[in-house]
């Protein structure tokens, strides 16, 4: 058969069947126009009044921020409602005299009110945030003016207070809008706050919750005439940390003045009771408006506020590494606390010639004494007779050099150099002279507190060395548990406990015989540490003698609870400047026992 | 390409075009009026740019013969194809949608593109069969040759697009002469697959579905659109409003106003009376369309301007059944009406067809 021509009866049956199409075509218009009648002449007059009073807003019910609380329960922050000026831009038909208004009113520049709404569609519904923080002064001139503001609403929304501007800045770190580049990933809203730094950020998907919202009906003055619908926020879950508020507190007062960091550990557990950087920065500042030449202020600051000392700034560590001389000498046996020395004050070799700290020497040391006093020459010979292979096995055997894993971001590893091969020849690059500049821990050494905090730990517990921890757990807002983490071991140093027992007992002669940290004495308490000053890397002559100044030590000596590492930049010499600020500490937590002692004294 | 011969312009379907022209011309108009809330005189001006676009587009088609593109029809299908797939590879997300693919500062949406080629595709497939009506295995052949670009519309996901494509094949197997015991058994099928195919999806597919479908794409917003659009549409009353008095539409409380609910923007402004004269007109084209094919001799022409009807048809009709409230709401722009590129062009190369299709009509 030809398709190509249809015979007659066929095209008839083609006709009929397109015309059975355009029937149902034609039907479905005129069922539209009956829907259309229906809507505009019947429902008109109905539909009309509605389209009157239509206006509808969309309130966002900002989700509460978890709780951070220490390890009692006690809240290291809080929320407390604060006030925030939105802009809705799809209200504000004479957009630039409503700007103008409350440019005026409020003292803000027009720009920065003009840029924010640049962001946004301009029939956007959604409030859009222009200023936290407004004090109820500014509000009250907002709401007296509010029929010439339309579109300008004051919403209250839960804002993040703290004890004091800077309490634990650098644990809990800041919240603040998220920025341009962080909507990128497309995580947030514009206008979330989010965690930016330190446990705020590292936990900020258990912080935020879930916002909730509200779309309500308003009539022609902005009153809300109903509420069509509501979606209760979900509140962030509640952060149950390690850290003691108490000691976080004397730990920062006692730095205060001091740039550097102290790190207070349980060296039973690895729990990180206190950590402080100082200078702190001012974490509330973030939570309102920050402005712009606050931050390049608080950035570009040479004392680097923002950065956390305590885990992210790398020093030598001075004579605290003698601790790790001494461990490795003993443990391989090339050195005994039989052995002496008499020191000058100076040691020679190879036509150099090294000094001690103290001019014209200690006399006759052994090693424990040489600990006490922190001898440099005899730690010189030592250090010779250790080898530097052995000495750098021990320092990363006891974490130096290497990242903790502590919670928060931004971790420094440190260095501990890695010997060249020996063979096949004795290579240029490590000279005997870079031995004995390591045996006194200076030289090419880099560690961080937090990493001392965790050796001085092992030396106080016999060897343990933990992951330090800093949340205990995460508790949603139902009570359900979101995380929670135990003491994790990191790793073990491997010592006779002989030799364990020499550490612990040289370091408690250092605070308690007249040693170099004796600024660390306490009565009541046998506090154990070692002193270190560490030279500052600077080139210059204006810095020279301006020695960071470490204590690290751990107490009761004979039943160790905790440890306190103070570490004072350009501070000078650590028994001098960084044992007093241990000593602090020491005294608050310790507390009632030195109240006891002191009682006993008196009577 | 152009051996244009001068007696084609002898029978130029005038009214088709005039109703064409006029709906457009409205578009532009309707575009223009939103001016006053920011950005409407561009959206116009970028409108009426697209309008030209298109009616080049339009013209190229028009000077081709529709017989070589039905026997070009297997490239192009592999070129729709492509394309399609592309967008996953390509195609940039918007919306939780992956349906545009960017180049330079414009961007296209393959899947309008898709529904001409899916229309000039069933024709060559019929055709090519060379029996008075296709059999039960062919129209099972045809289903899969759509399926595969029929599932790749719905990945991306683009509902509406795939929406319109089901009435438009059937409409197609219907005008093939198709026995309706296939047609109602294919029905049945498919209909009882719908629910079965919300099973097969995936979670994060159930989600961008109904995000989808939800048109505000806001948790607040589900029945947002279907009341303000009501209010718009019936706050016009008889009359209009006009354009300046189209509060619901100026003050924006109509979302996605200039693109698929552009319809009521018209209607608030022009009221029943406009809304009436509107649908005059698409109704004028639809009847053209069908007056073409049913009046074409060769089957490749009239099956060809029957399914270009048919998408003009379906999508006008499911696009206002939408914004009126008669139907839910799946993302389709109104033919020739609503503000975009792709749409726009497509719909005008839909017109082309069907003017070519007429002039060659007698030859």
């Amino acid at each position: 058969m030809d398709v190509m021509s249809p015979r007659p009866d066929r095209r008839d049956a083609w006709r009929r069947r397109v015309l059975a199409l355009t029937a149902v075509a034609m039907t479905g218009f005129v069922g539209l126009l009956g829907q259309l009648w229906y809507l505009q002449a019947l429902e008109g007059g109905r539909l009309q009044e509605m389209s009157e009073r239509n206006r509808i807003r969309v309130r966002p019910v900002a989700a509460p921020r978890g709780i951070l609380f220490d390890r009692s329960g006690l809240p290291l922050v809080d929320n407390r409602p604060a006030f925030t000026l939105s802009l809705i831009p799809r209200e504000m038909e004479d957009r630039d005299t409503v700007l103008a208004r409350v440019s005026v009113l409020l003292k803000i520049p027009l720009s920065e009110l003009q840029e924010a709404l640049e962001r946004v569609p301009p029939d956007s519904i959604r409030p859009q945030r222009v200023r936290r923080g407004l004090s109820l002064e500014e509000v009250t001139k907002l709401e007296e003016r509010k029929l010439e503001l339309p579109g300008v609403i004051v919403e209250v929304e839960p804002q993040r207070v703290y004890p004091t501007s800077t309490f634990a800045a650098h644990v809990l770190g800041y919240v603040r809008e998220v920025s341009d580049d962080q909507m990128k990933q497309g995580r947030y809203r514009r206008g979330d706050m989010i965690g930016q730094s330190g446990l705020e950020r590292v936990l900020d998907e258990y912080l935020r919750g879930r916002d909730g919202g509200e779309r309500i009906e308003v009539d022609a003055l902005g009153r809300p005439v109903q509420v069509m619908r509501r979606e209760e926020p979900n509140p962030g879950a509640q952060v149950i940390t390690t850290v003691d508020r108490r000691i976080q507190e004397v730990a920062e007062r006692a730095m205060a003045g001091h740039a550097g960091a102290v790190v207070v550990m349980d060296p039973r557990s690895g729990d990180v009771l206190a950590m402080t950087s100082s200078p702190a920065f001012p974490l509330d500042r973030f939570a309102g408006t920050l402005e712009r030449d606050e931050w390049l202020r608080l950035v570009r600051d040479p004392m680097t506020p923002l950065m956390n000392r305590a885990l992210q700034s790398q020093y030598a560590p001075g004579s605290i590494f003698k601790v790790v001389v001494a461990a490795a000498g003993l443990q391989d046996g090339s050195l005994t606390p039989m052995d002496r020395a008499y020191c000058n004050g100076q040691f020679h070799m190879g036509g150099w010639t090294f000094k001690d700290w103290k001019a014209g020497g200690h006399g006759h040391v052994d090693l424990r004494s040489a600990l006490v006093q922190s001898c440099n020459v005899f730690f010189y010979q030592a250090g010779l007779k250790v080898g530097p292979e052995a000495i750098l096995r021990y320092a990363r055997a006891f974490g130096l050099g290497a990242l903790t894993g502590a919670d928060l971001g931004g971790e420094r590893p440190g260095l501990i150099p890695v010997l060249p091969p020996a063979r096949p020849r004795p290579a240029r690059g490590w000279q005997a002279g870079d031995t004995v500049n390591i045996s006194i821990g200076q030289g090419r050494l880099l560690v961080t507190p937090l990493q001392v905090a965790r050796m001085m730990s092992a030396v106080a517990n016999g060897g343990v060395l933990w992951k330090p921890r800093l949340v205990q757990r995460v508790e949603r807002a139902d009570g359900s548990l979101a995380y929670s983490s135990s003491s994790k071991m990191a790793g073990q140093v491997d010592l006779s406990p002989a030799v364990w027992a020499f550490l612990r007992h040289a370091l408690t002669g250092v605070v308690n015989e007249g040693g170099t940290g004796a600024a660390a004495r306490i009565p009541g308490i046998l506090v154990a540490g070692k002193t270190g000053t560490a030279q500052s890397i600077a080139k210059s002559d204006a810095s020279k003698g301006q020695d960071h100044a470490w204590f690290a030590s751990f107490a009761p000596a004979d039943d160790p609870q905790v440890v306190v590492v103070v570490l004072v930049e350009r501070g000078g010499k650590g028994g001098q400047v960084a044992a007093p600020i241990a000593r602090q500490v020491y005294q608050a937590i310790f507390l009632e026992r030195v109240a006891m002692v002191v009682l006993d004294g008196d009577s | 390409m152009l051996r244009f011969d001068r007696r084609l312009l002898q029978n130029v379907d005038w009214p088709l075009v005039a109703a064409a022209f006029f709906i457009v011309g409205l578009s532009v108009l309707s575009l223009w009026s939103l001016a006053p809330v920011r950005g409407g005189g561009a959206l116009a001006w970028r409108q009426l740019s697209w309008v030209g676009v298109g009616v080049v587009a339009l013209l190229v088609v028009v000077s081709v013969d529709y017989r070589n593109l039905v026997r070009a029809a297997p490239a192009l299908y592999a070129v729709g194809v492509a394309l399609l797939l592309t967008v996953f590879v390509l195609g940039r997300t918007v919306s939780g949608a992956r349906r545009w693919i960017h180049l330079g500062p414009f961007s296209f949406q393959p899947s309008e593109l898709f529904k001409l080629i899916f229309v000039l595709t069933l024709a060559w497939a019929i055709t090519s069969w060379r029996a008075p009506a296709p059999s039960r295995g062919a129209v099972l052949g045809m289903l899969a040759l759509m399926g595969v670009p029929f599932l790749l519309v719905v990945r991306q996901p683009d509902l509406g697009t795939a929406l319109v494509l089901v009435p438009v094949a059937a409409a197609i197997f219907v005008g093939a002469g198709v026995r309706m015991r296939v047609l109602g058994t294919l029905a049945l099928a498919g209909l009882s697959a719908l629910p079965l195919s919300w099973f097969v999806l995936k979670p994060y597919q159930r989600d961008r579905l109904l995000v989808y479908l939800d048109p505000f794409r806001d948790p607040l917003g589900t029945a947002y659109n279907v009341i303000q659009a009501k209010i718009a549409i019936g706050s016009g009353q008889l009359l209009g409003k006009g354009p300046s008095g189209a509060t619901q539409s100026r003050l924006a409380f109509l979302p996605e106003r200039h693109t698929d609910f552009i319809f009521a923007v018209f209607a608030e402004m022009w009221g029943f009376i406009g809304c009436l004269v509107l649908i005059v007109a698409y109704s004028l084209l639809v009847l053209r369309g069908f007056e073409i094919a049913a009046s074409t001799r060769d089957p490749r022409g009239r099956l060809l301007a029957l399914g270009v009807t048919a998408v003009f048809a379906a999508q006008t009709l499911i696009n206002l059944g939408m914004v009126t409230g008669l139907l839910p709401i799946v993302g389709i722009p109104l033919p020739l009406m609503s503000y975009g590129g792709s749409s726009m062009v497509v719909s005008l190369m839909g017109l082309g067809l069907l003017l070519s299709i007429r002039m060659r009509q007698f030859h």
